[in-house]
């Protein structure tokens, strides 16, 4: 399993989301997760041939898949059980066979409008980043409110004037985001706190 | 115009009143015209109209003076009469050489001010011109226009004079003015030609001055019709005239004119474009962004302050480059040494500043506008900013887009903004011509809709026809190009089209008014653009990305020490990530200062001494920049540098010593070794004799250790299985021994020297793991496929030479011949139990013809001869052509007596031994011996030999391309290998499957890699070939060798 996923996984259970994948679609953090059904042709070495034929399509398909990103589904990230695997087609020559499998899987699609939270990583003066599993988010200082300043030094962090709010690394934030891009390895977004109910969730200063 | 010059000579008064009619005609058109405040052509009239007004301006002197030229000239000696008198006077305005003068002047004047608004200026510039001319007029009226046999005066007058007029005709009356017409007063080979003369620079108009006198003085003798001195021309001018002879007549003499050089013919097509006036319009008006072109303001963005048109000289406001201290040093008369061109950087000025450093700062008042100015040595201040009064050609007005930082320093000093209207005002002065496209989303700016959002529907010239984003409006509403501004919304993706930021893509974060805010894709940088410079876009880029032969992040190298990765590309320069470790450098380099590219694919040891290639994830773990991790970019000099995505300086690059670094579990260049289907398919492609294994034969015994004890182990799941190491670290140190299971990271190995097997680290085991690991059922086609050439080419040439003790050979080559040709049969049916040696050895052993030499006997062998008991392959494969032995389907059933042999995987020698009992010898030079010795990876079967050695030259084949020759940086535990391409290896790195790589077959002389055998792994030379056996000195122990060429490998040059 990829390393993206693995990061994913913490930050669900950071967010005290259950593992139980029926949230999908649900929930206050608005439609992000999708559990989908995609098909995927698999080519299967012949030497895997025999009576376990099957898992080990299934875990080639596993680690072929789990922690892609694709720009119409977005991240795949985790396949829960296959659907069906169609007839296998022999390769000419090759002796490969093609398995058109079947797959339901668990895809993490941010969409523009959406809130969602995010842990921050990385506070510099143009803004601030934060990542929600395999999503890295850039909020703009033009997207921070604007009685947040900006404070460098050892931890650059935003604060506001009275000093009560603080995003520094590893704040959890509640955003939203304005946009995304996707390519085919991972989905970038530019999001904003300048809005209602938006902002810190959680501060690393104040809980430790 | 031949019809009315005769018209002309017989009768002058119908002339005249010809013209006169015409100037009446004229004259109301102009009257109209000014009437009309200006219609869309005045532009042109305009020149026109200034000489009218000129004359009218000064009607009451000209008017003594045309009733003496009249009085004293024959020429216009009818009646008298308004209309006469103006005909007189439109016939006198247009004779003479002065005439043209005149004309040239004021076109030109006309055409620089075309855009101006202020009337008085083009008539304050009318006056002084007319000054001159008038005094030209004065003095030579007169005699010009007396001359009445001036033939050449009067046809060019009246010539003049029709062409002019043609002209304004056809500007005012449009429906009368077709094309052909146009083209009727186009000069034709009848007409006069134009000469170009080169004269002295910036004598051009005194050159045409001095031929107007020397016409006047000379008259008739005279022959050019016309001198022009063109404004934008320097050092020629031109003259209109019959013949050359006529322009070197009146070229004679005259001081600025150099007659030594040749005089040009213009031709007849490009005479129209001497005349016509080809710069555009300067369009100077206040607020108007300039840029500098000479001086220490060089390329620096400036502001119109005030623009004179008489003296053609602007004021501007500049940000001033005044270095504080060497003025005063020059002020209080204290040598400096001159430094060499130094520019100071642009800075307001401080006038505290400078009165602390004792220079004299007085304040004074404009008289003109009244503002109160600091004066520091001659310069203008205010408001830190230098107001200097510059020729108007030493700035440039053409297409000045001022950058946002140029402007947002223009701003600074007051921070009221009014001055940010202004510029953005003048920006979309000077915006392009077709900005707006269809379907761009504007937002209106100005004026009663402002703020309406719409799409761009249709563009018209300045007008825009917009289809409003709300209800209750027409469909379509027509805005002003200069009321309209792009408009985008957070989150759009945009790309920058022109500017500093050109090609930039992004996300929108926001926008401020004109200004959008965006977050570049690749850098993540936040940019700061005008909205006029974005369009929408989907695709990502990073602007430019590329310079020469340089892009982003390509490894170069900047000297003989430095290299590093681009980590942006600059318009004219890169920036550099140097490699250094621990410490980030950026340099910025010119396209010159980068001396090549580097692209040899090295890979480099981590801390635990594995193989980090690039593309593998690394973490780093020591460091300034520890804790980083991400896949290796390149590989150089033990430097590795690492795209961490999470790292937003430099582009995401760090760098590090490759020792500081681990690697990180999954590598992304080996996840094709398995994972890459099209490459194994293409494998496969070329080896479709691979042969079912049969189960019960397939002998899984590990590789050989080197003349040691060889065992049957287990098919191994894990690579490394089976496979001989030696331990390089703890207290088995040194050991040789064979891997019996791994356990995660520990691996047990069976010691060779004692009965004992130990557990040590996987990583305390030697490197040649990788090489030696066995994954050979892919090794064998290679060299199976590549091998078989040799004996098919040349079976003849064994049995000739029989040269070999006959004893020991036959043998050999009973025994392997059939498999040879097996092994390069395709269609071969089947002996199963044989298939680990057939595919395995075939190519080794075929190729070796030294077990061919006792070819006589073995032809005898494979001649029906079943029940030799060896000969064990089916007959198919006899099918080869060129060797005789067709037909020997005894063999099949013959069950090979190597196969008990090899199976039990006993060591190399035995079989040699074992099966040459004929053999006298059994030497351990034999080739035989050596053959064997060679061929024994295959023993293990399924996966056999480790073939491939790193940095041995090798033929890359992939299906359906042309073999490219490589050297091989890795052999990867699958067999495959990565695989440099070049001869050098300076190429690009891919990784092939065994099968599609083909040893390059060393000659005489090169240096070779043994890739087999008890010397695997050793270098050497070649000193010399035998047949199919290589004599070979080992470079360690200096031993000469005999051994099989099949196992010898040209070693790359550079490793």
């Amino acid at each position: 399993m990829s390393l993206l996923y693995d990061s994913f996984v913490l930050l669900r259970i950071n967010h005290s989301l259950s593992l139980d994948l029926s949230f999908c679609g649900s929930g206050n953090l608005g439609k992000m997760f999708f559990h989908i059904v995609l098909e995927r042709n698999m080519q299967l070495h012949p030497r895997h041939f025999g009576r376990d034929l099957r898992e080990k399509l299934v875990s080639k398909l596993m680690k072929d898949v789990e922690g892609t990103c694709s720009g119409r589904h977005g991240f795949v990230v985790a396949i829960t059980g296959i659907e069906n695997v169609g007839k296998g087609l022999i390769r000419d020559g090759t002796g490969f066979v093609t398995f058109p499998v079947k797959y339901q899987c668990v895809v993490f699609r941010p969409f523009k409008g959406e809130i969602l939270e995010a842990v921050v990583t990385m506070v510099n003066k143009m803004g601030f980043f934060a990542e929600a599993g395999p999503v890295q988010i850039f909020v703009s200082n033009h997207l921070i409110p604007d009685d947040m300043e900006f404070q460098s030094g050892d931890m650059p962090n935003y604060t506001t004037s009275d000093g009560s709010v603080k995003i520094q690394k590893d704040s959890e934030v509640r955003l939203k985001i304005i946009g995304t891009r996707v390519d085919a390895t991972e989905i970038f977004c530019i999001g904003t706190i300048k809005d209602d109910f938006l902002g810190v969730i959680s501060d690393p200063g104040t809980t430790s | 115009m031949p019809r009315r010059r005769d018209e002309y000579e017989d009768d002058v008064e119908d002339e005249d009143e010809d013209d006169a009619i015409d100037e009446d005609e004229d004259d109301e058109d102009y009257g109209t015209s000014r009437g009309g405040g200006g219609g869309s052509d005045r532009k042109r009239r305009r020149s026109d109209f200034f000489d009218d007004a000129a004359e009218e301006d000064e009607e009451e002197e000209e008017y003594d003076e045309d009733d003496e030229d009249y009085g004293g000239g024959g020429g216009g000696g009818g009646g008298g009469g308004g209309s006469r008198r103006r005909g007189g006077k439109s016939a006198k305005k247009a004779s003479g050489a002065d005439f043209f003068e005149l004309e040239a002047d004021v076109d030109t004047d006309a055409e620089e001010e075309e855009e101006e608004d202020g009337e008085d200026d083009f008539i304050v510039n009318e006056r002084v011109d007319l000054h001159d001319e008038e005094d030209a007029r004065r003095m030579h009226h007169r005699p010009l226009l007396s001359r009445e046999d001036d033939q050449e005066d009067v046809e060019a007058l009246e010539r003049i004079i029709q062409e002019r007029f043609a002209r304004n005709r056809t500007e005012y009356d449009d429906d009368d003015a077709t094309e052909v017409e146009q083209q009727a007063l186009l000069p034709s080979v009848r007409d006069p030609k134009l000469w170009m003369v080169k004269c002295a620079i910036g004598h051009e108009r005194e050159v045409a001055v001095c031929l107007m006198q020397k016409c006047i003085d000379k008259g008739s003798e005279l022959q050019i019709r016309s001198a022009i001195a063109l404004d934008h021309l320097k050092n020629y001018v031109y003259i209109e005239a019959d013949k050359e002879a006529h322009v070197k007549e009146a070229c004679k003499g005259m001081r600025n004119i150099y007659t030594g050089s040749k005089i040009l013919l213009v031709p007849i097509k490009e005479m129209t474009d001497v005349l016509s006036v080809e710069s555009k319009a300067i369009d100077l008006s206040r607020d108007t962004w300039v840029r500098m072109k000479i001086g220490t303001y060089k390329g620096d963005l400036a502001k119109v302050v005030d623009v004179d048109n008489v003296r053609q000289r602007v004021t501007v406001k500049l940000i001033p480059r005044i270095d504080l201290q060497a003025l005063a040093n020059k002020l209080e008369g204290r040598e400096v040494p001159k430094k060499k061109t130094f520019t100071p950087p642009p800075r307001f000025m401080n006038v505290d500043e400078a009165r602390e450093m004792h220079i004299r700062v007085e304040r004074r008042r404009d008289p003109m506008t009244g503002d109160y100015f600091e004066n520091i040595n001659g310069m203008m201040f205010k408001d830190g900013f230098l107001y200097k009064t510059v020729s108007m050609k030493s700035i440039s007005t053409q297409n000045i887009q001022p950058s946002f930082d140029e402007l947002e320093k223009f701003r600074q000093p007051n921070e009221n903004g009014d001055g940010d209207i202004a510029s953005l005002s003048t920006l979309f002065a000077n915006r392009k011509k077709g900005h707006f496209m269809k379907g761009d989303r504007v937002i209106v700016i100005k004026g009663d809709l402002k703020n309406l959002k719409g799409w761009v529907e249709k563009v018209e010239e300045g007008t825009v026809h917009i289809k409003p984003n709300a209800t209750g409006l027409p469909k379509t509403l027509a805005v002003s190009e200069r009321e309209l501004c792009k408009y985008f919304e957070p989150g759009n993706h945009v790309k920058v089209v022109s500017g500093a930021q050109e090609g930039v893509t992004g996300m929108v974060l926001t926008v401020q008014g004109h200004l959008v805010n965006l977050v570049s894709d690749t850098t993540k940088e936040v940019l700061r653009v005008f909205s006029d410079n974005v369009v929408e876009s989907s695709e990502v880029t990073s602007g430019i990305t590329k310079i020469g032969d340089f892009e982003l992040h390509d490894l170069v190298q900047l000297d003989n020490s430095n290299f590093g990765v681009i980590i942006r590309v600059d318009s004219e320069a890169f920036q550099v990530l140097k490699g250094v470790a621990d410490r980030a450098e950026v340099e910025l380099v010119r396209l010159r200062d980068i001396k090549y590219k580097i692209d040899k694919k090295i890979s480099a040891q981590d801390r635990f001494k594995n193989t980090v290639s690039v593309k593998d994830v690394v973490k780093v773990i020591e460091g300034p920049c520890k804790g980083r991790q991400g896949p290796v970019e390149h590989i150089y000099r033990g430097i590795l540098f690492i795209y961490d995505r999470h790292h937003l300086e430099h582009a995401g690059f760090i760098c590090a010593k490759s020792q500081s670094c681990v690697l990180v579990g999954g590598s992304r260049a080996n996840g094709d070794r398995n994972g890459n289907p099209l490459q194994s398919r293409v494998a496969q492609l070329r080896t479709p004799n691979r042969l079912p294994h049969s189960p019960g034969r397939s002998p899984r015994g590990g590789p050989p250790l080197p003349g040691g004890r060889h065992r049957g182990g287990r098919g191994g799941k894990d690579s490394i299985v089976g496979t001989c190491i030696k331990i390089r670290l703890g207290p088995f140190k040194g050991y040789k021994g064979r891997v019996v299971d791994v356990h995660g990271t520990s691996i047990r190995v069976e010691l060779e020297s004692q009965m004992k097997v130990v557990t040590v680290d996987r990583t305390h085991i030697s490197d040649n793991v990788n090489t030696t690991t066995p994954y050979r059922d892919t090794h064998r086609y290679g060299s199976g496929s590549e091998t078989p050439m040799h004996p098919s080419r040349t079976p003849l040439h064994p049995y000739m030479t029989p040269m070999r003790d006959p004893g020991a050979t036959p043998i050999h080559d009973g025994m392997r011949t059939p498999m040879r040709d097996r092994a390069w049969n395709p269609y071969t049916p089947m002996s199963p139990p044989r298939d680990s040696w057939e595919d395995g050895n075939p190519g080794s052993w075929g190729s070796s013809p030294q077990y061919q030499p006792g070819s006589p006997r073995s032809r005898a062998y494979e001649a029906p001869t079943p029940g030799s008991g060896w000969a064990n392959t089916p007959g198919g494969s006899y099918s080869e052509a060129g060797t005789p032995r067709d037909t020997t389907p005894a063999y099949a059933n013959a069950p090979s007596p190597y196969m008990p042999a090899t199976p039990g995987g006993q060591p190399p020698m035995t079989p040699s031994s074992a099966y040459l009992p004929g053999t006298p010898g059994g030497q351990p030079m034999t080739p035989g011996g050596g053959g064997l010795d060679m061929m024994s990876p295959v023993v293990g079967g399924d996966n056999d030999g480790p073939w491939f050695l790193p940095d041995i030259l090798v033929n890359v084949r992939r299906s359906g391309d042309d073999a490219v020759i490589g050297v091989i940086r890795e052999v990867l535990l699958d067999g495959a290998c990565r695989v440099a391409l070049g001869a050098s290896g300076n190429g690009d790195t891919i990784t092939a499957n065994p099968n599609e790589i083909e040893v390059v077959v060393p000659r005489k002389s090169d240096k070779i890699k043994i890739m087999g055998g008890a010397q695997r792994g050793a270098t050497g030379k070649l000193i010399g070939v035998d047949g199919t056996d290589g004599i070979v000195k080992v470079d360690d122990t200096l031993d000469v060798k005999i051994l099989d060429m099949v196992i010898l490998a040209k070693l790359a040059h550079s490793s």
